[in-house]
């Protein structure tokens, strides 16, 4: 009964974190092979606004962002770097697909809006390294919670791959020879790395 | 010897080969994905994170503005004889350079002040998630060592090793008609779902 149980939640568990396990195989695969002088990604502007309303007197970065995210319609997981010398204001709208760069100018209330033009491989690396429940919204927490089960699905395949090969008593053999050879290698890393 | 057997045992021995690896990248990740957790508690210790070593003067010659600096880190681990150490450099600010040194056990990081031609030296805290993200954040195949290449070959090999058990996981499903429906609910759930985050993220 048990072998059973674990034999479907491999394979359903497989089956349903697809997606994400070639989401991380390819960004590894990628940042494993990314150059070292790599160029800074390129933005290209798409819209210039001028800001209408008015801030709170004692408004934070944040606070000020959340209202220029909401003018702009583009409210969602943001990061708020502190303010240049001379007030202006950088919004990093994270985004899968197009990551925006909002500029915002306090004295002349100008803001402006760049994408991040798309590229297959920091697309990846930006999947790869989306985790955490640091921002305030559902689906962010919702992705940090597929990430979570992503890295269960990943131990549970490891520890029930072990125990259904031991059940298989013809393979264990050859099983024990690549075991052990990945053990020593590992080991090998360990001690030289 | 048929194709479904082949397919079975490739699964099968590639997974038992890779498990050292399977079970780091799994393990490491938690740090990373929860790392304001073990922030936190680090924080509670209340103990330093870097310690100084050294400090003194310096000469890493003319720092060129544009171009890599990993050169400079080839001379500090040459001068500091660490030379089985990975490295990396990059220009902290416009009068300071950082190198990185380390093994999977052990970090240095040397600031290079460029006026004033002065070099710091700080060994790193041992940390368990440190050494399993830094285990899982090394690759690449800058380090022109024999190891630290091979270690970038395996880490292509993980890589690969993911999907070929999709693709043999997908086969041995297709193989078995009574698990046809319920797989077909996972598979398309798992990738509606992820289509979703790619949507709405």
């Amino acid at each position: 009964m048990l072998s059973l149980l674990l034999r479907r939640v491999h394979m359903y568990a497989g089956l349903f974190l697809a997606p994400w396990i070639l989401m991380y195989a390819a960004s590894t695969f990628a940042m494993n092979h990314r150059p070292h002088d790599r160029k800074p990604p390129t933005f290209e502007r798409e819209r210039t606004e001028t800001f209408p309303g008015e801030f709170a007197p004692e408004a934070t970065p944040q606070q000020v962002a959340l209202q220029l995210l909401a003018f702009l319609d583009l409210d969602g997981a943001h990061n708020v770097p502190r303010p240049a010398a001379d007030g202006k204001l950088t919004i990093q709208r994270l985004d899968p697909l197009h990551p925006r760069r909002i500029t915002y100018q306090p004295d002349t209330k100008a803001l402006i809006v760049e994408k991040q033009v798309f590229e297959t491989s920091a697309f990846l690396e930006r999947m790869h390294r989306r985790r955490g429940y640091q921002h305030d919204y559902w689906l962010e927490d919702l992705w940090a919670i597929s990430v979570d089960v992503t890295i269960a699905g990943i131990v549970v395949w490891a520890l029930s791959g072990l125990w259904l090969w031991w059940e298989l008593k013809v393979t264990r053999r050859i099983g024990l020879l690549s075991l052990a050879g990945g053990v020593a290698l590992f080991a090998l890393f360990l001690k030289v790395l | 010897m048929t194709f479904p057997h082949i397919n079975r045992r490739t699964h099968l021995y590639l997974g038992l080969f890779l498990i050292p690896w399977v079970l780091m990248y799994g393990v490491s990740s938690i740090p990373f994905a929860h790392n304001q957790y073990f922030e936190a508690r680090d924080k509670a210790k209340n103990l330093p994170l870097w310690t100084k070593t050294f400090e003194g003067p310096y000469d890493l010659g003319e720092i060129p503005g544009d171009r890599p600096l990993r050169f400079l880190g080839a001379k500090v681990v040459k001068d500091f004889h660490m030379e089985d150490s990975s490295y990396g450099a990059f220009r902290q600010s416009p009068n300071q350079v950082n190198i990185y040194v380390h093994t999977f056990w052990k970090s240095t990081q040397f600031k290079y002040f460029i006026q004033e031609k002065r070099i710091v030296a700080e060994d790193r805290r041992f940390r368990w998630e440190h050494f399993l993200t830094g285990m899982h954040a090394r690759g690449g195949f800058e380090d022109g060592r024999f190891f630290p290449i091979l270690w970038a070959v395996i880490v292509d090999v993980v890589c690969l090793g993911f999907l070929a058990w999709i693709l043999s996981g997908l086969y041995m499903w297709w193989s078995l008609p009574a698990l046809r429906f319920w797989g077909w609910v996972a598979l398309v759930a798992g990738f509606a779902s992820f289509a979703l985050f790619l949507w709405r993220l």
